[in-house]
């Protein structure tokens, strides 16, 4: 089975808290994969040392079989990355923030992907508005749009719908899926169980640092439980 | 107003003492308190070359400049308050969730402001003067009235750009009227009178007599303009949404003989589109400067104009280096941190911008050098102004990253940036006193500034993303 994420005993501090407790973490190619915890849990830490925004304690992470405190940007070239808080450049328009995006990872043809992005995602109308005048949910848009329009492999997404109309979050998780069915790999971090159970085909379980469950999706179901049941019953212990 | 402006002074406390740890923020004060206090022992050697009289008046062009430069927040309203908060969720935004009025929220905020520089470099500078003076037995009513007159030189500068920057706001014709009709006055009392209009600084004023009416006459120079500001000051809540058209594409296209030219386009559309770089130029460059430059001619009796070009071509090449920081304070790090681009690469494409904005001081200077009359000497002071901003960027770049306006409030990072460019300062002082093309010699500056950008690459590239 070829992994995409590989974490051996990931580690972080911030100073005397431990925010990630020795991670071991495999991502399978092809997967729709959520890490589910609840606020706190060090999800959004996870993907920071996995996008070598900031650097592990201890432990190892590798994605796409690069280390990525050796070599952040080759990760950073070739993965996704939605962070937690949609903060794209104030000063800049929705189109102007894609072409600054595709001339640094040199993408061809942006006007005729944005076109495609526009379309799917309804914000046509916001191409030419300043970000800073944009509402979250179309900040949002735009984040996700800069996050697949490189087309990557694996994309590292915090948090994507939480700014989301339901029909909007309906959209996006129709595209997820599509996304993995095309043997790329997702990795979703998230609170929203509801999405999870429907969408994910493995899950880990993250709570005050500790790795308390990874595995498939499919077993918890089998098991005849709901996700948010399984979940309770391990955070409460 | 008591529990906002009591939280927002916590807020400002817990924000860098975060940052720099509780002990080194806390020396920041405790250092210029020694500044002032080993300055003062300073005094008696220095006073056959520069009168008391002078340095007093240095010391009250230096605060009314940190007046000036602070003040310019009130520019662009909740914009800046928006820029130098970044998306940490603060008490600058409660407007939006608390029954208050913006501009009850920016008085408050400008008082916390107020407070918070009085105690950072007034009153410590202030004490160390007054410390040293039981010791060295100067008459103590000398650092107590340096004491309120520079806390009213500061205050000055902060109204005056308040005022002026809040009339920008509304109408930058009125500005421009506002300013000529100034220059107007000024070169009338020069010309006319021939008195400098420095000398008729009210703070100055208050020091050289300290009496009912000229602190009648500075409380009301400073009231004024800041009640008017007040008045003035518009919240940015528009709510029309602009269509701009696109520029990133055509700039990137010229600029392609440059590495990363999206970076640099990022950055002149961030100065242009938030009006920055006109308030920038105006407020935080020129204001200050000229200011300065007429502070500096009431040395001419003391000190050749010569000499005081070369003085102020230097703190011109300073004041010039803090374009690094108009071309830092808009960015949101996430912007870089889901792109694969490194601190490197980042801070390159911001020194080739900087290197262009350069071109307002060397005008500038010029300017300021056919104004004096010494266009013979343009060359050297041409040389040494940009050879002096550029080796303060390097420092600038190797203490703090790309985070210069935060990290100067550390401790550590104030004692090596005033130690490294206190001791360029002496040398050039000293040698174009001796002679003044030696000011050529300046250029030599960049190459401590390669060596200095090189090692800030190599320690900011490692320090993590979120913080640098």
């Amino acid at each position: 089975m070829e992994y995409v994420i590989i974490t051996h005993n990931l580690t972080k501090f911030y100073g005397n808290l431990i925010a990630v407790n020795s991670v071991n973490l495999s991502v399978r190619k092809g997967s729709l994969f959520g890490l589910l915890g609840p606020n706190g849990s060090g999800k959004t830490t996870i993907i920071k040392m996995l996008t070598g925004q900031i650097l592990p304690s201890s432990g190892k992470g590798d994605v796409l079989g690069i280390d990525v405190v050796s070599d952040p940007i080759k990760v950073r070239t070739l993965v996704g990355i939605i962070p937690e808080q949609e903060t794209p450049p104030s000063f800049l328009t929705v189109m102007e923030y894609l072409d600054f995006v595709a001339e640094i990872r040199k993408i061809p043809e942006i006007e005729k992907k944005a076109a495609w992005w526009f379309n799917y995602l309804d914000f046509e109308d916001k191409k030419h508005v300043l970000c800073k005048d944009l509402s979250r949910g179309t900040r949002q848009k735009l984040m996700l749009t800069q996050a697949f329009i490189h087309e990557p492999e694996l994309a590292l997404i915090d948090e994507p719908l939480i700014n989301f109309d339901p029909i909007m979050q309906a959209k996006v998780k129709e595209f997820f899926v599509s996304y993995v069915q095309k043997n790329n790999t997702l990795f979703l971090s998230t609170h929203l169980l509801e999405t999870a159970e429907e969408i994910c085909s493995d899950i880990a379980i993250l709570h005050k640092g500790d790795l308390l469950y990874s595995g498939s999706m499919s077993k918890i179901l089998e098991e005849n439980r709901h996700l948010s049941e399984f979940f309770l019953s391990l955070v409460r212990r | 107003m008591s529990g906002l402006f009591l939280n927002m002074i916590k807020e400002e406390w817990r924000i860098h003492s975060t940052m720099f740890g509780s002990l080194n923020f806390a020396l920041f004060p405790v250092l210029i308190c020694a500044i002032g206090f080993m300055g003062t022992f300073l005094i008696p050697l220095i006073q056959n070359t520069l009168t008391l009289t002078d340095l007093v008046i240095l010391i009250h062009a230096n605060y009314l400049m940190l007046g000036l430069m602070v003040g310019a927040f009130g520019l662009l309203g909740n914009e800046v308050m928006n820029r130098r908060f970044g998306q940490a969720s603060l008490l600058a935004y409660s407007a939006r969730t608390l029954p208050l009025t913006p501009r009850y929220i920016f008085l408050t905020f400008v008082l916390k402001d107020t407070l918070y520089y009085f105690f950072l470099w007034i009153l410590p500078l202030g004490a160390g003067f007054f410390i040293a003076s039981l010791v060295i037995g100067i008459d103590l009513m000398i650092p107590l009235r340096l004491l309120v007159t520079l806390t009213f030189s500061f205050l000055s500068g902060m109204s005056c750009i308040f005022f002026l920057s809040t009339v920008y706001e509304r109408s930058a014709r009125l500005l421009g009227i506002i300013l000529v009709l100034s220059g107007l006055i000024g070169s009338f009392y020069t010309i006319y009178y021939g008195i400098n209009p420095a000398s008729l600084f009210p703070a100055l004023l208050l020091f050289t007599t300290f009496n009912v009416k000229n602190l009648f006459l500075t409380l009301l120079t400073l009231i004024i303009p800041f009640i008017a500001a007040l008045l003035l000051y518009s919240p940015d809540t528009r709510n029309t949404t602009k269509i701009y058209e696109n520029k990133m594409k055509p700039l990137i296209h010229r600029l392609r003989f440059i590495p990363y030219p999206s970076l640099m386009v990022k950055d002149m559309l961030d100065l242009w589109r938030s009006g920055s770089i006109i308030g920038q130029v105006i407020f935080s460059f020129f204001v200050p400067l000229v200011v300065i430059w007429f502070f500096l001619s009431l040395l001419d009796e003391y000190i050749s104009i010569l000499q005081l070009l070369f003085t102020f071509a230097m703190i011109t090449g300073i004041i010039a280096s803090t374009m690094y920081t108009w071309i830092t304070m808009f960015d949101s790090l996430s912007i870089y941190t889901v792109l694969p681009v490194d601190v490197p690469v980042v801070i390159k494409s911001k020194i080739t911008l900087f290197s262009l904005l350069q071109v307002i001081p060397a005008l500038f200077i010029s300017g300021i050098c056919l104004f004096a009359g010494e266009g013979a000497y343009l060359f050297p002071v041409l040389v040494l102004t940009l050879s002096v901003s550029f080796y303060v960027l390097a420092v600038m770049i190797w203490l703090t990253g790309l985070s210069p306006s935060v990290l100067v409030y550390s401790a550590r990072v104030m004692v090596l940036y005033f130690l490294l460019i206190g001791l360029i300062l002496a040398i050039f002082s000293s040698l174009t006193m001796i002679n003044p093309w030696s000011g050529i010699g300046a250029v030599l500056l960049f190459i401590p500034a390669y060596e200095f950008i090189k090692l800030g690459f190599r320690r900011w590239d490692r320090v993590e993303q979120g913080i640098f």
